[in-house]
């Protein structure tokens, strides 16, 4: 795509899970097979129903959890099974947000405690430094009056607020990368509009990327650059994002474009049936098969490859619509 | 509007409870009314009120939560009149309520054909049980679940068909109003269409109105011919649901909503968040209570609350609408 390396080049990425299945050990693989880039400064959205997969892409980018196959690279560093302080390293690079603001910052410490540890601890940062560099990102985040909000415990803010310190707790560390997965996906409407506004301010600010989580197309096409949209573990379409919500050539896109509320043209679904995808190791064929209504025998045979049909449109669909 | 006799009628509705930090008003003077196979939306934000307004009508309130004013009225009987025993066999068999998580409300130790016929026997006592039982498999066939789930156990069916098989037992009794708060909250969006779809389609055949409660603005206007929107125990406005697809002549709140959606479609793709946060119940504003996050407000919007007024197509409360005809009620 562009002349410099990607920020973040996935390739071949494969992670699975033991699960028991009717008393034997079996595997289910949430991520089959992934490739994917980001570049500098981009933002990916990665677009999914639960169970897609997409949240463990997140965590293998992250390295919460390690791949069982296929590399991940970062700004040029293979990072897919580093360890130790190579490890605490990384995360000077990359860090997430997490779809729960309650769940994800400790009950008992306080905003400046949060946000104070990183600076810190990555930062070495002391005293007077460490005092500004804290008001600043506060401030920066639109935490404010400053000095109000670093006394407060996370019980005593709004959801929009605590999405907002582990906002400011992520960009402690002056990262490369966001994962942010869901960010806004359990807060109000009325606030959601104003984190992914900041969260579109910081990326030009800190010269950011991300990979945006979230099952709403609507947002992924607010904030994304780029949208891909996975089913079953694995990628079924990816496109600029305005083309992929205009122009869907994946039977699975169409589907999501027509149960998004908002969509002005109502269809009937364009489905099926409503089974879950088969996420078992060794399963054949496109996961959407069962649901597809343009379905045929190759379809059940061969896992479709994904292949260009436009300059940055790829399409992972035997009989994709164009 | 229909001249029918309404199936939910609420004047001037008030839910008080008491918390460590004082009496807080969750429900403030709310006035609406539903009539037969009508769907109404109710949107607003958590703590605005819409589920303790559920839970009043249900009678379900619970805790230090009591019904402070006002009077609910479900098919004209005033549901707060009725006896224990009279509330038992009103509730579900005129009006029912599908709740948010299917997971709690199903008993994970009971299949769904026992829950079934369970509400059915319990509230309709001369039903034998192959009368029943044939009404279970009509149910389920009504929310096109196969009937070999009959036999499975909640944790064996997935988010979907929980929450169709908690539709079906609202429906159980041909309830003429039912209540649904947010029960497509937790499920995948191509599963909450088809959810969505089914209320319609089971609708056609079975007539009963329905309180659709959400946060979602856009799902509740495809859905809803009405839409309320509530804001720290207010309705603040009430509009039919075309009106949502367009800016202007809404209240503030409304309009800042409309704002704060990202289109799918449109081609411009700027959204603007509602400055500030929701307020603390405890600790109302003055006035009007969006007055410190309304882009328009003006000195009597600190100091008054506005009256309710009358639109073409709708009630709005807001000062801004001084001058059109104002709404009174007893």
């Amino acid at each position: 795509m562009s002349e410099s390396p990607s920020l973040v080049a996935v390739s071949d990425l494969y992670v699975r899970f033991p699960i028991h299945s009717k008393g034997k050990k079996a595997y289910i693989t949430p991520v089959d097979h992934v490739s994917f880039a980001i570049e500098r400064g981009e933002v990916l959205s990665l677009v999914g129903e639960s169970g897609s997969g997409k949240t463990t892409i997140g965590k293998a980018l992250m390295r919460i959890l390690e791949p069982t196959s296929g590399t991940i690279t970062v700004a040029q560093r293979d990072v897919t099974h580093i360890r130790g302080n190579a490890l605490i390293e990384y995360r000077r690079d990359v860090q997430m947000i997490f779809q729960d603001p309650f769940g994800s910052l400790n009950p008992v410490r306080t905003v400046e405690q949060h946000v104070m540890f990183p600076l810190r601890k990555h930062r070495n940062l002391k005293d007077a430094a460490l005092q500004e560099a804290l008001d600043n990102l506060l401030e920066r985040v639109g935490l404010t009056p400053v000095a109000e909000i670093r006394i407060k415990n996370p019980h005593e803010l709004s959801g929009g607020q605590r999405q907002r310190v582990a906002i400011a707790r992520a960009l402690a560390v002056n990262p490369k990368f966001l994962v942010a997965d869901e960010p806004i996906s359990m807060l109000d409407v009325s606030i959601r509009a104003g984190i992914l506004r900041l969260m579109n301010d910081l990326k030009a600010d800190y010269n950011l990327s991300y990979l945006y989580i979230t099952h709403d197309l609507a947002s992924a096409r607010y904030f994304g650059d780029r949208i891909m949209v996975m089913y079953g573990g694995q990628i079924m379409e990816t496109a600029k994002s305005s083309e992929l919500v205009r122009k869907p050539a994946h039977p699975y896109t169409r589907l999501l474009l027509a149960a998004t509320p908002g969509n002005p043209v109502r269809q009937a679904l364009p489905e099926t049936s409503n089974a879950a995808p088969d996420l078992l190791e060794g399963r054949k064929g496109c996961p959407f098969a069962d649901r597809c209504p343009f379905v045929t025998e190759i379809c059940r045979e061969t896992a479709p490859q994904l292949l260009s049909v436009d300059a940055a449109h790829s399409v992972a669909c035997h009989h994709p619509i164009v | 509007m229909s001249q029918q006799r309404p199936v939910l009628e609420l004047e001037n509705v008030s839910v008080a409870y008491d918390s460590d930090k004082g009496p807080v008003q969750a429900v403030n003077r709310v006035n609406l009314t539903l009539y037969p196979e009508e769907i109404v939306g109710l949107v607003g934000e958590s703590g605005s009120g819409k589920s303790t307004l559920a839970y009043a009508i249900m009678r379900l309130l619970k805790g230090s939560a009591y019904l402070a004013e006002g009077t609910i009225r479900v098919m004209g009987q005033d549901v707060y009149s009725l006896s224990k025993k009279e509330l038992r066999q009103f509730r579900w068999s005129q009006m029912a309520m599908v709740f948010q998580s299917a997971m709690s409300a199903l008993n994970p130790v009971m299949t769904v054909e026992e829950q079934i016929i369970d509400t059915l026997r319990t509230h309709r006592r001369d039903m034998s049980l192959s009368q029943a039982r044939k009404r279970a498999e009509e149910l389920l066939h009504l929310v096109s679940i196969d009937l070999k789930h009959l036999r499975s156990f909640p944790h064996q069916l997935s988010g979907g068909m929980r929450q169709r098989v908690v539709i079906a037992i609202a429906i159980a009794l041909d309830p003429a109003f039912v209540i649904m708060d947010e029960p497509t909250t937790a499920l995948d969006v191509v599963v909450q269409r088809s959810i969505l779809d089914q209320i319609q389609e089971i609708q056609r055949y079975v007539h009963f109105a329905i309180l659709f409660i959400s946060h979602d603005f856009s799902l509740v206007a495809e859905l809803a011919s009405r839409v309320a929107i509530m804001y720290a125990g207010r309705l603040v406005e009430v509009t039919k649901s075309e009106r949502l697809q367009l800016l202007g002549n809404h209240h503030p709140y409304t309009e800042g909503l409309l704002r704060a959606i990202p289109k799918l479609t449109a081609d411009e793709v700027t959204i603007e968040g509602i400055p500030g946060y929701p307020p603390d119940l405890v600790d109302l504003p003055t006035g009007c209570a969006f007055h410190p996050r309304c882009p328009n407000v003006f000195a009597d919007c600190m100091i008054d609350r506005p009256e309710l007024y009358q639109m073409e197509d709708g009630l709005v409360e807001c000062h801004l609408f001084k001058g059109a005809k104002e709404v009174h009620y007893v």
